[in-house]
């Protein structure tokens, strides 16, 4: 039983991966077409964080997998770790998005003045002067969200991706014992502890300023 | 053309404003404000709190957007009637000035060191001259052996002559200083104003919007006494303080002597 | 837990043969052969269940015995005044059992085998259909589960079809590409529809249902774990198996049936009474 849902962990540990691969820098981009001054694109970026933060994601799950065939007649696809990754992504990025926005708000308005005095782009003050602080402040946040994603791979299972809550489903419902849930949270519960050790380690390196 | 222009008043003003307008809504907070700062000047500014003298600061250095007149350094037109040169030239302009805020305004996540250094070496200056003048700038701000400290490890008097340093690493030809010593403790204004005394002496050319009435005094060519927008009156410092003209000028004077 | 049903048993089953051997001396009582003679006297019915067969026939939390057939059998003899008595059965043994009175009925999620046919037992007309069928696209040509070696195949979570891909037709599973479990049939079809799975595997009745309704989808006329439930009677017993019968038209007819089936949503979709 152990083996065949390390065998799913693998395709936990692809959902959990690919997803911060992509919905941290999603989120960036979502959050700075937030704070855009155009006031159409902020408000449907608006509206778009709130929709995906206002709706379960099981149901965006099931939105992206079968929308499309629902909506286009398109295809369902056979590797359902891309719609998996890509809702995921677009959730996160959302709530990425929004802790973004509260940290880049919280920078003081006095270190864009003091880049611009001393001639840095705008480029450069984000990128140098504006998101290493950003990151330091929004840090414990994203620990959060970050272990929320890793509890919340096991969601993949209501479109049929075998990680390893499906698997421990099927074994539970097979061999009718309660079993392989109780592995699954051991299995969930070291993850989420690995996860908190390496985000204290970089909460951690950030420490040398106030 | 623009030569020209340049060659006429090159000799006369780093900078020169003609009657600048800036409102914030309904309110009007710099009326027809007209000054010059010639090289190797000190200005003071001072005046109540509201009288306008940071908002001038922060137009003279773009933080703000005036709604009229003109801002010309070395005679060329940063704003004309009004109206900004294009960014490229905003930025040509920008590496003419410095500017020291109240509040620091220093880079937390940086080394003293860093915090001096980025910015000239963005502009493409050599690494090692770079660090040299950083550390020469240092010696002068007394702050032997803080290269390597962080903001956050430094006192607030410390902290705002790193903010000098900084500033002077880009080799303006004009200071402006908004307030700066008003965020420190009294102890620790005093290293700070001795700092800017010693450029004064070193013929910097800098504008000073200040409350420190004594060290104006001393220390300035020139004094801007300013209260609702407009410029109350102006002089040489021993006019200004010594013998005031104007009512407003005197019962200002006369508050902060008690 | 098992050594309690177990002395349960033996007590019921001790208790029945006293009965039996009571009855057959002394003719007073009506509970064993004599009664089953004669049908229209009867006053109590004896249903032989397996115990632990739920949904059909289990222990319920309250210590007396229940489920889906349990149910129906009751209202069966509210309807045509019997009392109902329950015996356990060894399953195993459960046509010897009949056969030696010691129940007047085995029906228990019973599968109709052709064996008891042979044997010259009444069997009810089937009632409940476990039949296990592969769907596929119209246009898939596919036609028999051999032609799905090396596709993926998706069932639904914790239904008889995947105990059967993980029981007796793991043979067959293994042949295909992959088993996709979904949690819940529509999406398995969703998923067939999309493209994403070459067949489902399903239960009969669902699989009908929803081709009905669904253009484009074809059923595999090939019946995988093929199985129907039924009630079982002793062979002279046609007369008993008839009442029964009319009794259970008449439950369906006036809504019991359905109302009984709907406490059991996991197998009411194979009812066959329900699925006109």
């Amino acid at each position: 039983m152990i083996v065949k849902m390390s065998e799913g962990l693998g395709k936990t540990c692809a959902i959990f991966f690919l997803t911060l691969l992509f919905s941290l820098p999603l989120g960036m981009i979502v959050a700075l077409l937030r704070m855009s001054k155009n006031k159409i694109v902020s408000a449907i970026t608006r509206f778009f964080i709130t929709v995906l933060r206002g709706t379960p994601l099981m149901l965006q799950l099931l939105a992206v997998t079968y929308g499309p065939y629902y909506l286009f007649g398109a295809g369902v696809a056979r590797n359902k770790l891309i719609p998996v990754v890509i809702a995921f992504s677009i959730n996160y990025a959302a709530y990425f998005a929004e802790i973004y926005r509260g940290g880049i708000e919280s920078i003081p308005v006095g270190q864009y003045e003091a880049a611009t005095v001393l001639g840095y782009t705008k480029f450069q003050t984000f990128m140098r002067i504006i998101l290493p602080q950003v990151v330091k402040r929004i840090m414990p946040s994203v620990t959060n969200e970050i272990v929320t994603l890793v509890k919340d791979t096991s969601m993949a299972f209501t479109v049929s991706y075998q990680e390893m809550f499906t698997i421990g489903k099927q074994i539970a419902n097979s061999q009718t014992s309660f079993m392989p849930f109780l592995v699954a949270g051991v299995f969930y519960y070291i993850f989420n502890l690995i996860v908190d050790r390496v985000m204290g380690r970089i909460e951690k390196r950030l420490d040398y300023y106030k | 053309m623009t030569d020209t222009k340049k060659n006429e008043s090159a000799s006369q003003a780093i900078l020169e404003i003609r009657g600048l307008q800036k409102s914030f809504g309904v309110l009007k907070v710099l009326r027809d404000i007209s000054l010059d700062v010639e090289p190797g000047n000190v200005v003071s500014i001072i005046g109540p709190s509201g009288s306008g003298k940071s908002t001038l600061l922060r137009c003279a250095t773009f933080l703000e957007t005036a709604d009229g007149g003109d801002i010309l350094y070395d005679g060329q037109h940063a704003v004309k009637a009004g109206v900004y040169a294009n960014k490229t030239e905003l930025a040509k302009f920008r590496t003419r000035f410095g500017l020291v805020f109240q509040n620091f305004n220093l880079f937390p996540h940086y080394s003293v060191m860093k915090n001096i250094s980025e910015a000239p070496l963005l502009h493409g200056q050599s690494k090692e001259e770079t660090q040299e003048y950083a550390m020469s700038l240092l010696k002068k701000m007394g702050l032997e052996g803080k290269e390597n400290s962080y903001p956050c490890q430094l006192s607030g008097g410390q902290q705002q002559r790193v903010a000098i340093a900084r500033a002077l690493a880009l080799k303006p030809e004009i200071l402006f200083f908004d307030e700066p010593t008003s965020a420190l403790d009294p102890e620790l204004t005093g290293e700070v104003l001795k700092v800017i005394r010693q450029l004064a002496e070193e013929k910097m050319t800098m504008v000073v919007v200040t409350h420190e009435m004594p060290f104006a005094r001393a220390v300035s060519n020139h004094v801007i006494f300013m209260d609702g927008g407009v410029i109350v009156e102006e002089g040489h410092p021993e006019d200004v303080f010594g013998d005031p003209q104007q009512e407003r000028t005197k019962q200002f004077l006369r508050n902060y002597q008690k | 837990m098992k050594r309690t049903l177990a002395l349960l048993l033996a007590v019921m089953m001790l208790a029945t043969v006293l009965v039996g051997c009571g009855n057959s001396s002394s003719n007073q009582q009506t509970a064993g052969s004599e009664a089953a003679e004669s049908a229209a006297e009867r006053t109590t019915f004896i249903m032989g269940i397996d115990p632990e067969y739920p949904p059909f026939s289990y222990l319920g939390d309250d210590g007396n015995y229940t489920g889906f057939d349990v149910e129906i059998c009751q209202a069966v003899c509210d309807y045509l005044g019997w009392d109902l008595e329950i015996f356990g059965v060894n399953w195993d043994e459960k046509l010897v059992q009949l056969d030696s009175f010691e129940c007047d009925c085995v029906w228990s999620g019973m599968t109709i085998l052709d064996s008891m046919k042979e044997a010259g037992y009444t069997l009810s007309a089937p009632y409940y259909d476990n039949t296990q069928v592969l769907v596929v696209k119209g246009d898939s040509g596919f036609a028999s589960s051999a032609d799905l070696a090396g596709k993926d195949v998706a069932v639904q979570l914790g239904t008889s079809g995947e105990a059967l891909l993980n029981g007796d037709l793991a043979d067959l599973a293994e042949t295909f590409g992959n088993v996709v479990t979904c949690d819940s049939f529509l999406k398995c079809f969703t998923e067939l529809e999309g493209g994403s799975v070459d067949a489902v595997f399903v239960d009969m009745p669902v699989a009908a249902s929803y081709v009905a309704s669904h253009q484009g989808l074809n059923i595999i006329d090939e019946d995988l774990g093929a199985e129907q439930y039924g009630i079982a009677f002793r062979a002279d017993d046609t007369e008993l198996c008839a009442q029964v019968e009319e009794a259970v038209a008449a439950l369906v007819a006036n809504g019991t049936y359905a109302e009984i089936a709907s406490k059991y949503p996991d197998i009411v979709n194979n009812l066959l009474f329900l699925s006109e």
